[in-house]
C-alpha cells in the first residue's frame, strides 16, 4: 500500500510534450536484399502522420481517458506512453512504474505452469521474484484459478489465460496503470471485479490511463477526457460534457455515412427502373419500386427529425402528417441524450391537408431489445386547426440504456393518417448505479436498526 | 547510457524467466530431453575425430580430446552468434505488445547458450580425465576468465546481428554461412603449427583464435595462457561487445514498427 498522506495531487506523473509519430505504410514491403534488388518499387512507402504533435499532462493520482474513433490515434499514444513505440519528435516523461494491461499474456509460454507463468510475465513488468512471492496468493486468489495453477497453461480456456494474465498485471501495485480496452475480460461477475480493483486502485493514488469504446466505464473512472481526432486533441475536459459531445458526433457521423448510402441505392434502383421498364412489369420491377418508395420515404424522415434512425419505417395514409419532432432536454436544446429524472418536452409538429377531429396523438417508447416501456396518447374530439404543435412534457423515469421513439396519428375509427417506426435513438444516461431495470421507482431505503444489549 | 545499464538491471528477473524458458522449453517434449545438450556435441566430435584422424590423418595427440576442447566453446559462440540473430525477430510478439529493455532478449538468448556451454563442460572435464592428461589447477583459475571473455564477444555479436536482422532479414542466412566458413579459420580441427607462416599473423586477427588457444593452453596443454592472447582475446572482445552495444540502442528505437 502506499502512503495515501504522501500524495501530492500537483506532482506530474506524465508529461507529453509536443508528441509526433509516423508510421511507414509499404505497399508490400520488401524484406530481402534479393526483393529489394529484383523489384525496388516494393520499398515505396507512404508516411502516415498518426499524432500530429499531441501535447498533455497527467497529475499523479489522476485517471485519464483517451477517446476518438478508431485509427484517431489512442492506441499509438498509449504505446508511446509504455515505451514500446517511441517518439518521432517531442518527448514523453513518465514517472514511477508503469504497468500496461495492453496486450495481456504476452510472454506466457504455453508449456509451462499457470504458477511459473505468474513469475515470468510478472518479471516482464520489472518485478522481482521476491515481490512476485509476497503477491503470489493475492494473483492466485484474484484470478480464480487456484486448481488449475500447477497445469500447463496451454491447457487453459481463454477466459482462464485472460483472467491469470490481468490478474498478474493488475497486482504489480504500479505507480502508473495504462489500460487498452480490457474490462472485456472474461465472465461478468470477473469484469466488474476488475473494475471494482481498478476503482481501488485508483484510490491507492495509482495514476490510470484508459482506452476504451465504453464510455459508462470511463464516466465511472476517469476525472478527464482527452478526445482525439486526425492526430490533435480536439477537447479535453469533465468525462460527461467531453463524453457526450463525442457520442453526438460518432451518431452524426454514422447517419451521414448511411444516407450517404441510401442515395447510392437510391440511384442504382433509378437506374435500373429507367431500363427494366421498357420491358414488360415483371414482378422484379415492382420489388424495385416498393424499395424505392421506402428509401423516399426515409429521405423525408431526415426532416422530421435531426437525430431520425435510417432504419425508420414510415406508413399510413399521409393526410396528415408529423413534419417535426424534437426531443428537448430541461435546458431547452435539442438532444438524443437524456438522463435518469430530468425534464424533458417532446415537440412534435403536426400538418393535414384539412381540419382535423376525432384525433389521436400517439407517443411510444421501446428499449433497443424489443421490451415495451412507455406509452401514451392525447385524444382531441373537437376540430382542431390544420396545423399546429403538440407537445408532451414529462419527467424521464426511464434507467440507462438505448430506446427508440415511435409515433402515430390516428383517427378513432383506427385508421392511421401517419405511423413512424424507430424514428430516433434515444440513449438515457443513469448517474447513480444503485437502481437496475428500465425505470426508476422514487425508491427510498430506510435503515431500521435493533437496539442491541450494551452492559456497559 | 548508464540509464540503459540500469535499466536492464532492473529486468534482471526477466533475464533470468527468459534463461529458464529458454533451457527448459528447448528440449520439452523430446523423449531425451535435457539430454541431448550432450549428445549432440558428442556426435560431433565424434565423426570429426573419426574423419580428421583416420582419413586426413591430424597429427595431434589425443586429437579427440583436443577437439572437444575447441568445439565446445565454438558450439556456445556460432549458436549465440546464429540464434542471436533471429532471437529478436522469434521474440516479435514480445516486443510489438509489451515494453521492456530490449538488451534483454540477446543477453537471455546467450546467456541460455552459456549455460548449456557450462554443463556441456562435464562432458570436457570428463575427456581430460579419460584421456590421463590430468588437471593443472593453477591454469584452471583462466578459465572462468576466458569464460566471461567469450561471453562477452558472444554477446557483442549477438547485439549487431540481432538487431540488424529485425531491418534486413537476408542477414540470417549471411550469417549461416559466415559461421559455416569461421570454424576453419579457428584453430578447432588443426592447430596453430598446420598454418603456414605468413598466414598466421591473419589467423590472430580474428577473435577467436586466441579464445580457443587460451581454453587450449589452459586445458591441452596445461600450461598458464600466455599474456599476448590473453590480451588479444580481452581486447577484441571488449571492443566487439562496446560496438555491438552502441549498434544495439541505434536501432532499437523502431523495433516494434518493423516486425
Amino acid at each position: 500500500m502506499k502512503d495515501l498522506q504522501s500524495i501530492d495531487k500537483n506532482e506530474i506523473a506524465i508529461e507529453v510534450k509536443d508528441v509526433k509519430k509516423k508510421f511507414r505504410s509499404y505497399q508490400d514491403k520488401a524484406t530481402s536484399f534479393k526483393e529489394r534488388f529484383v523489384n525496388p518499387s516494393r520499398g515505396k512507402h507512404q508516411d502516415v502522420m498518426v499524432l500530429k504533435g499531441i501535447s498533455f499532462q497527467v497529475a499523479r493520482g489522476e485517471a485519464v481517458g483517451i477517446i476518438g474513433k478508431n485509427g484517431c490515434g489512442k492506441s499509438t499514444t498509449l504505446k508511446l506512453l509504455t515505451g514500446i513505440l517511441s517518439p518521432n519528435e517531442g518527448s514523453i516523461n513518465m514517472k514511477g512504474r508503469v504497468s500496461s494491461l495492453i496486450e495481456l499474456g504476452a510472454g506466457f509460454h504455453p508449456d509451462m505452469t499457470g504458477r511459473e507463468n505468474i513469475y515470468t510475465n510478472a518479471s516482464i513488468f520489472g518485478i522481482t521474484r521476491k515481490e512476485v512471492d509476497k503477491r503470489l496468493s493475492d494473483i492466485i486468489r484474484f484470478s480464480e484459478l487456484e486448481e488449475f495453477i500447477d497445469n500447463p497453461v496451454r491447457t487453459y480456456s481463454s477466459g482462464m489465460y485472460m483472467r491469470l494474465a490481468f490478474a498478474v498485471a493488475i497486482n504489480v501495485d504500479a505507480d502508473i496503470l495504462l489500460i487498452d480496452e480490457i474490462l472485456a475480460v472474461g465472465d461478468s461477475s470477473f469484469q466488474k471485479k476488475c473494475f471494482e480493483k481498478l476503482k481501488e486502485i485508483k484510490a491507492n493514488g495509482t495514476t490510470i490511463v484508459i482506452v476504451s469504446h465504453s464510455m459508462d466505464q470511463m464516466y465511472k473512472i476517469c476525472d478527464r477526457l482527452i478526445w482525439l481526432e486526425n492526430g490533435h486533441i480536439k477537447d479535453e475536459g469533465i468525462p460527461r460534457i467531453i463524453g457526450e459531445e463525442y457520442l453526438h458526433q460518432m451518431e452524426n457521423g454514422r447517419i451521414d455515412r448511411i444516407e450517404e448510402e441510401n442515395r447510392q441505392i437510391k440511384d442504382e434502383l433509378e437506374n435500373k427502373l429507367a431500363n427494366e421498364e421498357k420491358a414488360e412489369d415483371s414482378e422484379e420491377v415492382s420489388v424495385l419500386k416498393k424499395r424505392q418508395k421506402e428509401l423516399e420515404y426515409n429521405e423525408t424522415l431526415k426532416d422530421v427529425c435531426k437525430y431520425y434512425q435510417p432504419g425508420a419505417r414510415r406508413g399510413g395514409t399521409g393526410e396528415a402528417k408529423y413534419c417535426s419532432v424534437i426531443l428537448e432536454n430541461e435546458h431547452g436544446n435539442e438532444t438524443n441524450i437524456i438522463h435518469t429524472g430530468e425534464k424533458c418536452r417532446v415537440r412534435l409538429g403536426y400538418k393535414a391537408d384539412h381540419k382535423l377531429e376525432n384525433i389521436r396523438f400517439s407517443l411510444g417508447i421501446t428499449r433497443e431489445d424489443g421490451i415495451y416501456a412507455y406509452g401514451s396518447c392525447k385524444e382531441f374530439r373537437e376540430a382542431i386547426a390544420s396545423q399546429g404543435e403538440i407537445i408532451l412534457s414529462f419527467t424521464n423515469a426511464l434507467l440507462s440504456g438505448k430506446y427508440v421513439l415511435d409515433l402515430w396519428l390516428e383517427t378513432f375509427d383506427g385508421q392511421a393518417l401517419d405511423s413512424i417506426h424507430s424514428l430516433m435513438l434515444i440513449c438515457v444516461e443513469t448517474e447513480s448505479d444503485d437502481e437496475k431495470g428500465f425505470c426508476t421507482m422514487g425508491r427510498n431505503w430506510t435503515l431500521v436498526q435493533k437496539q442491541e444489549d450494551c452492559n456497559e | 547510457m548508464i540509464q540503459r545499464i540500469k535499466n536492464i538491471y532492473a529486468y534482471r528477473d526477466m533475464i533470468y524467466s527468459l534463461v529458464r524458458r529458454e533451457l527448459r522449453g528447448r528440449y520439452k517434449g523430446s523423449v531425451l530431453g535435457f539430454l541431448w545438450t550432450y549428445i549432440n556435441p558428442l556426435c560431433q566430435v565424434i565423426i570429426y575425430s573419426a574423419v580428421f584422424s583416420v582419413i586426413f590423418k591430424v597429427n595431434i595427440e589425443k586429437f579427440y580430446l583436443y577437439l572437444i576442447i575447441g568445439m565446445m566453446p565454438w558450439t556456445f559462440f556460432s549458436s549465440s552468434v546464429q540464434g542471436g540473430s533471429t532471437c529478436i525477430r522469434a521474440q516479435a510478439d514480445m516486443v510489438k505488445k509489451i515494453y521492456f529493455p530490449r538488451e534483454v532478449i540477446p543477453i537471455a538468448y546467450v546467456t541460455s547458450t552459456f549455460v548449456n556451454m557450462l554443463l556441456s563442460f562435464i562432458i570436457v572435464f570428463l575427456a581430460v580425465l579419460v584421456s590421463g592428461f590430468g588437471f593443472n589447477v593453477q591454469t584452471l583459475l583462466y578459465l572462468p576468465l576466458i569464460m566471461v571473455v567469450e561471453y562477452l564477444l558472444a554477446l557483442g555479436l549477438a547485439f549487431i546481428v540481432s538487431s540488424i536482422t529485425v531491418y534486413f532479414r537476408d542477414l540470417e542466412q549471411i550469417v549461416g554461412v559466415i559461421m559455416m566458413a569461421w570454424i576453419y579459420i579457428t584453430p578447432i580441427m588443426y592447430n596453430m603449427e598446420y598454418i603456414p607462416e605468413q598466414y598466421r599473423q591473419l589467423i590472430v586477427l580474428n577473435p577467436m583464435t586466441p579464445i580457443v588457444e587460451v581454453y587450449h593452453q589452459i586445458l591441452y596443454y596445461r600450461m598458464i595462457p600466455t599474456t599476448n592472447y590473453l590480451l588479444l582475446a580481452c581486447g577484441a572482445s571488449l571492443l566487439v561487445f562496446v560496438i555491438g552495444f552502441f549498434v544495439f540502442t541505434k536501432l532499437d528505437k523502431n523495433f516494434a514498427e518493423e516486425l
